[in-house]
């Protein structure tokens, strides 16, 4: 079974190869049979990739210790479901599922395109097999999961624990959805620049890649968060790490992506611009996976040094953005704008703020994140950038950013008038500065969590009364009830009133992000029956009791439990319990915190450390002294929830829209938009 | 084209406050990459380097762990890894001790080096064991 794994690898290599020259051949002299094999190509690497990853899923199943592979991230005490999983735990296996999910998603593209855009379909698909080609040439040279070992291991080395986690197995294959994704749009831009169709087109039909590539992302970025704040134990969700920057970098540029291609859309702006930023999503994607995989930058995860492998995806980068400028500095003339810029105060001007904000917070990340190999690279000396920069540098960016979230889409196109303004904007600000105002007198002091409410109620107020809008508006022409219209407004305005979804939830977000200023923390050694106290920043006095110390044998590792009993104001409020757990199989030990969520605060508690450990398992000191650090975290909740609204509305968003719901063009010389929709009534 | 000058002068102006912020943020936030003798090298020529943010990568010292469960109270000396033992002084560190904290593990401690020799810890990680990479050498063991 497995070596017909093997096989199928090399076939899809050899088919992805003489697809990407055929498909190439044949749109450049128009050989339409070149092309209709290669789409079949397509097909063709796809059932051979799924083949492959069964049986690596098979091997890990069969405990087949002979391949390294599966002898470096499995055993035999290993749970069913991380065996499965498996296929994605570890590099060689990433990179193979990373192709299967191309290769799937190529698949859906030529099945879709199979009777229209005929003109791009040549090089899209051609673009698709490049880079799949890529991925399995890296596969079978330098990274293959087939290799063995040269000898048979009675066991394998298990997996690491903290990497056990149901969070923590969803996150990969989110994210690589994500990335390949956006590979889509990306073969449609490459197309569009050599074939030289470059008017809205590839942006229209690629519309709903982009959204699935940014839900697909969102989501990703989100799980790892979850992970991260369950499962490392210092009770954050976000380090600036590394890698979680790498999956940060192409969110950045995609988002602003999907917000430019409005631009184009409506106002034939923007055209050079949107080309480079979907190639830079796309670059940025397959760096994230390279900078994951190769661990070129000492990362909390970094899967470690591999750099034959940064090499290889270094030099592969250098290709596609040389390539890529050289098609866009070919095509200049036929990217000029249709229009120009007229206000400050317009969508436009709004909309391109957005657009260098998230740009320029791309930009300092990247930076922030490649620092130590500058450095090292000018100087000699490795110096890295912590925490602060990028918060320094990137909460500025995101309170402008959420500003502009309520000005954007209600602001007029082209110039907005005083009496626009006015009508659109006077509630909102009243909102944000009586809630700003409401905070100060209740005693908040930290700017930057009063920005994040004020102008989060401003924004929340401009999406309320849209909606609300909207609902009267149809309520009131269709003759039809609140909630009827309600329903009706978004079904057939999915894209618009999808958006909105999202940017509430963004909002939900970024106030749980300010919870963050009122963190609270406390740290106490207690024997059994002592306690410790926190007080909450919502006036909460939370109360905890070191009851009790139990132990016990599980296959694959001893895990020690405290038990610690919780009153919230003098109320009895449960119980909780934080763990230790050493690993057999690796030799470690791993913290299980345990976490009492509320709507609007975590309590979070860590076993920082026992005092003899070994008495407890000896039996000669059951109930030793305990180290307990004990954290409020205030709004994390919210983002949870923030991300989830976000997820659902992208959905909305993503769903098939209604019959001639297209969006109408605004005509260059005249203010008023002619659609007669009327939630696009202004001035 | 004249007209879109104004907003050029936007844009620039947003792009040099962001670059304000960047250079501004890395002032406070650089942490140097050292080995303990790279470090003792430095602050031997600056004394200045003291108030540098560093990170040192050493190994624990055998028989030099000291921790007090209640205080939380940490010490014990790091050693360079690569010059075979000779360079070492004490760390200070307050806190939990790191989940895989031993004798003889490889370390990245984050801190200042104080006058008195002796490196006040604002973080210990322990370096080993994260590794999520499997070493082939583990199986030949």
């Amino acid at each position: 079974m497995t070596q017909i794994g093997e096989v199928a690898l090399w076939i899809a290599l050899l088919l992805a190869g003489w697809g990407a020259i055929a498909a190439f051949v044949g749109g450049r002299v128009g050989r339409g049979d070149l092309v209709l094999s290669a789409e079949k190509a397509v097909y063709g690497v796809w059932a051979m990739l799924t083949v492959t990853s069964l049986a690596i899923i098979a091997s890990f199943l069969g405990n087949e210790y002979r391949y390294k592979y599966v002898a470096g991230y499995s055993n035999r005490d290993l749970a069913f479901f991380y065996k499965v999983t498996g296929l994605w735990a570890g590099q060689t296996g990433s990179l193979v599922f990373w192709a299967l999910l191309l290769a799937l998603f190529a698949s859906i593209v030529v099945w879709q395109n199979r009777s229209r855009n005929r003109e791009f379909m040549p090089y899209v698909v051609g673009t698709l097999l490049v880079v799949l080609a890529f991925f399995l040439t890296v596969v079978v040279s330098v990274s293959n999961p087939f290799e063995q070992l040269a000898f048979i291991p009675a066991d394998g080395r298990g997996l690491n624990p903290q990497l056990q986690n149901y969070w923590m197995t969803i996150h990969p294959p989110a994210l690589y959805l994500g990335f390949t994704a956006f590979t889509v749009p990306f073969a449609f831009a490459v197309s569009a620049l050599l074939s030289g169709r470059l008017d809205t087109r590839w942006i229209t039909t690629t519309r709903r890649w982009t959204l699935l590539a940014w839900f697909f992302l969102t989501c990703g970025i989100i799980f790892g968060m979850m992970w991260a704040y369950v499962e490392l134990g210092w009770g954050g969700y976000w380090f600036w790490d590394p890698v979680e920057n790498a999956s940060l970098l192409p969110w950045l540029t995609g988002t602003a992506f999907l917000h430019s291609v409005m631009i184009q859309e409506k106002r034939g702006m923007l055209k050079i611009w949107n080309i480079l930023l979907i190639l830079s999503t796309f670059l940025l994607s397959i760096f994230a996976t390279f900078l994951t995989r190769s661990g070129l930058i000492e990362s909390v995860h970094s899967f470690a040094q591999n750099l034959e492998i940064a090499y290889i995806f270094l030099g592969f980068l250098s290709a596609l953005t040389l390539v890529s400028a050289a098609l866009v500095w070919w095509r200049r003339d036929r990217l000029r704008a249709e229009n120009q810029l007229e206000s400050y105060l317009s969508r436009e001007a709004a909309f391109l703020a957005n657009n260098l904000l998230f740009v320029a917070a791309m930009f300092a990340v990247l930076w922030g994140t490649l620092f130590p190999l500058i450095s090292e690279g000018a100087t000699g000396q490795k110096i890295a950038v912590g925490p602060p920069f990028f918060n320094k540098v990137n909460i500025p960016i995101g309170l402008v950013l959420l500003a502009l979230l309520g000005i954007g889409p209600i602001i007029a196109w082209r110039k907005a008038t005083p009496r626009n303004l006015k009508r659109n904007f006077t509630l909102p600000v009243a909102m944000a500065v009586l809630v700003g105002a409401a905070l100060w007198v209740s005693g908040v002091r930290h700017v930057y969590a009063l920005l994040t409410f004020a102008l989060g109620a401003f924004t929340m107020t401009t999406i309320v009364v849209e909606f609300w809008k909207g609902t009267r508006a149809r309520a009131h022409i269709e003759g039809e009830g609140v909630g009827r219209a309600f329903v009706h407004l978004i079904e057939r305005n999915r894209r618009r009133y999808g958006g909105y979804i999202v940017h509430a939830g963004l909002v939900i977000c970024f106030m749980g992000f300010a919870g963050k200023a009122y963190n609270v923390e406390a740290e106490a050694a207690l024997s059994p029956g002592e306690s410790m106290t926190v007080r909450s920043p919502f006036g909460h006095t939370f109360r905890l009791t070191y009851e009790d110390m139990s132990w016990y044998n599980a296959t694959n590792m001893t895990k020690l439990i405290t038990s610690v009993r919780v009153e919230q104001d003098g109320r009895p409020a449960g119980m909780m319990t934080a763990e230790k757990r050493a690993y057999k199989q690796r030799d470690e030990v791993a913290s299980e915190v345990g976490i009492r969520r509320a709507w609007n605060e975590d309590l979070y508690l860590i076993l920082a450390g026992i005092d003899d450990a070994n008495g407890v398992v000896e039996g000669t000191n059951p109930r030793p002294v305990a180290t307990f650090r004990v954290l409020v975290n205030p709004l994390v909740p919210w983002i949870w929830m923030g991300g989830f609204i976000m997820a659902v509305g992208t959905l909305i968003a993503l769903w098939p829209a209604a019959q001639g719901a297209e969006v109408a063009r605004v005509p260059a010389r005249q203010a008023r938009p002619v659609a007669a929709k009327p939630q696009m009534v202004e001035a | 084209m004249k007209k879109q000058r104004k907003f050029l002068v936007g844009a620039v102006a947003v792009l040099g406050v962001v670059g304000y912020l960047m250079v501004t943020g890395m002032r406070d936030s650089m942490v140097y990459y050292l080995t303990p003798s790279e470090l003792v090298a430095k602050t031997t020529a600056d004394p200045s380097f003291r108030e540098m943010g560093v990170k040192v990568g050493g190994r624990v010292a055998a028989g030099t762990v000291s921790y007090d469960q209640r205080t939380l109270d940490l010490r014990f000396d790091v050693v360079d890894i690569a010059d075979g033992g000779k360079t070492r002084f004490p760390v200070h560190y307050q806190g939990p001790l790191p989940d895989t904290f031993e004798e003889e593990r490889d370390v990245v401690v984050e801190g200042r080096f104080t006058e008195g020799g002796v490196f006040e810890a604002t973080t210990v990680l322990t370096k080993c064991g994260s590794r999520y990479e499997a070493v082939e050498e583990d199986f030949l063991k």
